[in-house]
C-alpha cells in the first residue's frame, strides 16, 4: 500500500471571477491527521470537496487513495468517510436505522452497535433523529462518517457546537481512528483542536497555502520570538539590560526577544545581585493562534465576513 | 470468479440496495404524520366530503353518470399527483436545503439507486391511494370499477412518470425550504381547480380549453377513461397520454439541466 494517501499539486478552482483555490499543493501520508486552517472563504471547504469528488477542479493534479476523485468511482467512495458541516440526517428515522441503512452502502462496514458506542449515543440508539440535541445529531453525523470503516475520513469542523466533554470524546475518536491506520483530514477554527490532534497543519488564506508543518513548529514558532514577563515589588529599580523591557498592563514588564536564554541569564543575574525578586516570571512562545493570526492577517485582511465560498447558484 | 458472475452478483446487490432504500423511504414517510395525512388522507377526505355533498347527482355531459363515478377516478389521479408532484417536490427541496442530498451524493450509494428509492416510494404511495379510493368507492358508494385494467395501469404509469418528472423539475426552481410548501401547493391547487377535479368541466367550456394546456386535466381524463360507461368511448385516452408525455419530457429537460445536490443558500 502506498505511503501517501492524498497528493495535491497546483490545484485551482474558480467560481466566476473569484479564484477560490489558487494553486494549492500538499501531501498527506497514510494514518496521518492533517488539519486545514484558514478563515471562512479561504478555500478550505472547496479544497476538501474536490478531494471528496463532490466538485470538479479547474486545474492541477489530485490523487486520493490512488484514485482521481473527479471520476467519482463507487469503489473510491466506498473507502471514504465524510462528515459535513451541515447536520444532514433524516429526522423520522432512529439513530440505529440511519446507521444500518448507511452501513449497507459499504462492502465491509463497522458494526452498527460499535459505531453507536464509539460516538457515545448508546442511550439514544432507538430515539428518532429529530429528538436528538444539536450535539447528538452532530455525533450521529460523525458516526455516519465512520460506519463504512473508511481508509480516509474527512471531518469538516467536526466539533463546532460541542460542549467541552463531547469535544474531548471526538478528539479521542480521531486519535483512535488514526491509531487504527485511518487517515484523517479535518478543518477547524479551534487552534487547540489542531494542536491536540494534527500531525501537520496547513494554513490556507485566499486560496493559497501560506504555511504548512507540524503545529509545534508552524511559522517558526519553536525558534522565533519569545516573550519574557515579570513584575517587580513596589519601589524596586528598573533592571538595566541590553534589551529594553516594555511596560505591559498592570505593572508587568515584557521583553520580546529571539535570545531568551541570554536575556534570562542577564535578568536573573541582575535580580540576584540586587536582591530584587522577579515576581510571576514566565517565558512564552507564540501560541499557534498568534502564528495563525499573523499568517492569515498578512494575506487575508480585506475579506471580512466573507462566507464560505460556494459556487454561485 | 468470472467477470459475468461478478456483474451478476453486483446487480443482485444493486437491486437489494434499491429495495432497502425504498424500505427506509417508506418508514420515514409513514412515520411523518403530516406527510401521511396531507398526502394520503386528503384524497380520502375530499372524496368523502364531495360524495356526501352530491355524489348521487347526475352529470349530463358525462353520459348522465353519477358524480361519484367521476370523483373516484378523479381523486385517484389527485392521489398520484399529490405523491409524485406535491410531496416529492417539497421533499426534494427540503432534502437539498438541509444537506441530505449532498450527504447521500458523497456516500457510495449510486445516484440511480438513491433516485430510484425516492421515485419508487412516490409510486407506492400513489398506488396505495388508488387502491384505497377504489375500495371506498366500490363498497361505500357502489361505484363501478374500471372495465379495462390495462388502460388504467397505463394511465397511472404515465401519470406517475410525468408528475415525478414535474416534481423534480419544480424542486429545482424553488430557492429554499420555506417557499417549497406554499409555491408547490398553490401551483398544484390552482391547476386542480382549473382542471375540474371538484366540478367536472363541460368539454366545450373555456376553462376546459385553458386546462387542456396543462397535464393535470389529462391525467384525470386518462384515469377516468377506463371507467367509461358510454358506448363507443375508448378506454385508451391516447391524446391525454400524449400531452402528459410531452410535459414529462419537458420536465426531464429542466430537471437534468437544473438539478443541484447542494443547498442553494449561501
Amino acid at each position: 500500500m502506498a505511503a501517501v494517501a492524498v497528493s495535491v499539486e497546483g490545484l485551482r478552482k474558480h467560481y466566476g471571477s473569484l479564484e477560490a483555490v489558487a494553486g494549492v499543493s500538499f501531501e498527506v501520508d497514510r494514518s496521518e491527521v492533517f488539519a486545514l486552517l484558514g478563515p471562512n472563504g479561504a478555500g478550505k471547504t472547496t479544497t476538501i470537496e474536490i478531494l471528496e469528488g463532490f466538485r470538479t477542479r479547474d486545474a492541477g493534479r489530485v490523487q486520493v487513495l490512488g484514485f482521481d476523485p473527479a471520476e467519482r468511482r463507487r469503489d473510491f467512495r466506498e473507502r471514504l468517510g465524510i462528515v459535513l458541516q451541515e447536520l444532514a440526517v433524516e429526522p423520522m428515522l432512529s439513530v440505529r436505522e440511519v446507521l444500518e441503512r448507511n452501513a449497507g452502502y459499504y462492502p465491509a462496514p463497522r458494526g452498527v452497535d460499535e459505531v453507536i458506542e464509539l460516538v457515545g449515543l448508546g442511550e439514544k440508539a432507538d430515539a428518532r433523529v429529530k429528538t436528538l440535541s444539536g450535539g447528538q445529531q452532530r455525533r450521529l453525523d460523525v458516526g455516519l462518517g465512520i460506519v463504512g470503516n473508511p481508509e480516509l475520513v474527512f471531518l469538516d469542523e467536526p466539533t463546532t457546537g460541542f460542549d467541552p466533554s463531547a469535544r474531548r470524546g471526538a478528539w479521542d475518536l480521531v486519535r483512535a481512528l488514526s491509531g487504527g491506520g485511518t487517515t484523517v483530514i479535518l478543518t477547524t477554527h479551534y487552534m487547540d483542536e489542531a494542536e491536540a490532534l494534527a500531525d501537520r497543519v496547513a494554513v490556507i488564506a485566499r486560496g493559497r497555502i501560506v504555511a504548512i508543518g507540524p503545529p509545534r513548529s508552524l511559522g517558526g514558532r519553536d525558534v522565533g520570538e519569545a516573550t519574557i514577563r515579570f513584575h517587580l515589588p513596589e519601589g524596586a529599580p528598573r533592571p538595566e539590560l541590553r534589551v529594553a523591557a516594555r511596560d505591559g498592563t498592570g505593572g508587568v514588564f515584557e521583553i520580546a526577544t529571539d535570545d531568551e536564554v541570554g536575556v534570562l541569564h542577564e535578568l536573573t543575574g541582575w535580580s540576584l545581585e540586587r536582591h530584587v525578586p522577579l515576581q510571576g516570571l514566565t517565558v512564552e512562545r507564540l501560541t499557534l493562534e498568534d502564528v495563525y493570526l499573523r499568517l492569515v492577517g498578512d494575506t487575508a485582511h480585506g475579506a471580512p465576513g466573507a462566507g464560505d465560498v460556494g459556487p454561485p447558484s | 470468479m468470472t467477470v459475468a458472475a461478478a456483474d451478476r452478483r453486483g446487480s443482485v446487490r444493486d437491486a437489494y440496495l434499491v429495495g432497502r432504500q425504498v424500505r427506509y423511504e417508506q418508514l420515514a414517510f409513514w412515520r411523518n404524520p403530516f406527510g401521511a395525512i396531507f398526502t394520503v388522507g386528503f384524497s380520502v377526505v375530499f372524496l368523502l366530503l364531495l360524495a356526501a355533498g352530491g355524489g348521487n347527482s347526475r352529470v349530463a355531459y358525462l353520459g348522465n353518470i353519477r358524480l361519484i363515478q367521476y370523483y373516484v377516478p378523479g381523486f385517484a389521479a389527485y392521489g398520484v399527483m399529490s405523491a409524485c408532484f406535491n410531496m416529492l417536490g417539497i421533499q426534494l427541496v427540503i432534502r437539498r436545503e438541509t444537506g441530505l442530498l449532498k450527504r447521500l451524493r458523497l456516500s457510495p450509494l449510486p445516484t440511480w439507486a438513491l433516485l430510484s428509492g425516492i421515485f419508487v416510494n412516490a409510486a407506492i404511495i400513489s398506488a396505495t391511494q388508488v387502491v384505497v379510493l377504489f375500495v371506498i368507492g366500490r363498497f361505500a358508494f357502489d361505484v363501478h370499477l374500471p372495465h379495462n385494467y390495462a388502460a388504467l395501469v397505463l394511465a397511472l404509469v404515465v401519470g406517475v412518470l410525468c408528475f415525478t418528472a414535474l416534481g423534480v423539475a419544480i424542486s429545482t426552481v424553488i430557492p429554499n425550504q420555506e417557499a417549497a410548501g406554499p409555491i408547490i401547493s398553490i401551483v398544484y391547487f390552482v391547476l386542480l381547480f382549473l382542471s375540474g377535479l371538484w366540478f367536472p368541466l363541460n368539454p366545450g367550456s373555456s376553462l376546459a380549453q385553458i386546462s387542456a394546456y396543462f397535464p393535470v386535466r389529462h391525467l384525470i381524463l386518462a384515469v377516468f377513461a377506463p371507467f367509461q360507461l358510454q358506448r363507443g368511448e375508448s378506454p385508451w385516452a391516447w391524446h391525454d397520454l400524449l400531452v402528459m408525455a410531452i410535459w414529462g419530457v419537458a420536465a426531464c429537460v429542466v430537471a437534468f439541466r437544473r438539478f443541484r445536490w447542494e443547498p442553494r443558500r449561501n
